[in-house]
């Protein structure tokens, strides 16, 4: 087996060109991308408080937190959407790295990878919401959330947006194609033989 | 693709660096994180950064003005966060490089270089996002967000492939990256 020693220069040129396809798709879709998320992350929030008084908005590149017990015509929180999700952008960014990125199981393993990022997407979107809880709402946040719990719900939040959002992306395409690479050399070993 | 006769499997080796990785991510993390570094270290060179982007858009024929993290300009300003400050890419690049099995004098160069081009990179970022938030301010916010932060780490990861790809020892050659 020959090894070709740096990054060749029709992988960056694909990585580019999934990069550009990405983003457009991502354009494209990212409204009812939030929608989902929203949905999604709504339904974990309201399954883990007492009583559940949570509901999640979409409106202009933003997601709407409604509490049924805050006071009427008090501002709501709006969270900007694109910073939770723009990583969806650098995943495929980097599975057309890949010598063949539109082979079946490539891009099977890039699904696979998307729902894995959608499943961190949410737990994201948790914190964040929380976070605000915890430590935005004034007398309220402190009334309802301990120096421990608000310590908790901002610091995993921080944690995403410093380096979990970049990591992400990066750890599930790394583990992906090493899942693929393994297989590929088993079922190439045993053609051989 | 020959394994060593005693070397870990890809699949357990892969598993091992993706551990390393993640670990040293939070501590990472906590560093920057905890205030006293923030402000000794952080803030500084995210001061740095403003100074050097200034004078580049000055040198251009674009006016700025620098207070702190802070570019000014009469039609545009702008302040330089930690998002801004090319550090989450450092991060993430140096963890990389740091659980890569590969001599440590490599991973030291590694990590001289690879800091040195990220933030080459980063401030092309700043100073072009200024041009925009001057020239054209209703693309600043996409270019912002989505366009220039995933492509700074996108470059900090090709980064990494590549010095990967020439670091490893010859006869550690089952994880080596294969772009």
């Amino acid at each position: 087996m020959t090894h070709r020693r740096g990054l060749g220069r029709a992988a960056v040129l694909r990585a580019l060109a999934g990069f550009a396809l990405a983003l457009a798709f991502w354009f494209g879709f990212r409204a009812p991308y939030e929608r989902l998320l929203a949905s999604a992350a709504e339904a974990v929030l309201r399954a883990t408080e007492q009583p559940a008084v949570t509901r999640l908005g979409v409106g202009d590149g933003e997601i709407l937190v409604e509490r049924a017990d805050l006071p009427p015509g008090s501002p709501r929180p709006g969270l900007p959407a694109a910073d939770l999700h723009f990583n969806l952008v650098l995943l495929a960014a980097l599975f057309a790295l890949d010598p063949h990125p539109l082979d079946g199981r490539r891009v099977g393993a890039l699904l696979l990878g998307c729902l894995v990022l959608f499943a961190m997407h949410i737990a994201a979107l948790v914190f964040q919401v929380r976070s605000v809880y915890a430590a935005s709402l004034g007398p309220w946040s402190a009334e309802h959330y301990g120096a421990a719990a608000r310590n908790f719900w901002t610091g995993g939040f921080h944690f995403y947006e410093v380096a979990g959002r970049f990591a992400a992306p990066f750890a599930i395409w790394w583990w992906l194609r090493r899942e693929d690479e393994g297989r590929v050399g088993g079922s190439r070993s045993r053609n051989r033989r | 693709m020959k394994l060593q006769a005693g070397s870990p499997s890809p699949r357990r080796e892969s598993l091992a660096f993706l551990g390393r990785f993640g670990v040293l991510l939070v501590l990472f993390y906590v560093g920057i994180a905890l205030r006293p570094v923030n402000d000794a270290v952080v803030v500084p060179f995210t001061a740095a950064i403003a100074r050097v982007s200034g004078a580049i858009l000055n040198a251009l024929g674009e006016p700025a003005a620098v207070a702190g993290t802070d570019i000014r300009s009469p039609a545009f300003a702008v302040q330089i966060e930690n998002g801004c400050n090319g550090l989450e890419t450092v991060l993430l690049f140096a963890a990389a490089v740091l659980s890569f099995p590969s001599p440590w004098k490599r991973r030291l160069a590694g990590l001289v270089l690879g800091f040195a081009a990220i933030e080459l990179v980063n401030l092309v970022r700043v100073v072009s996002l200024f041009w925009i938030g001057v020239h054209r301010p209703a693309l600043f916010s996409a270019s912002h967000t989505v366009l220039w932060q995933s492509l700074v780490v996108l470059f900090g990861v090709l980064l990494f492939l590549s010095w990967a790809a020439r670091a490893r020892p010859a006869g550690l050659a089952a994880a080596e990256p294969r772009p």
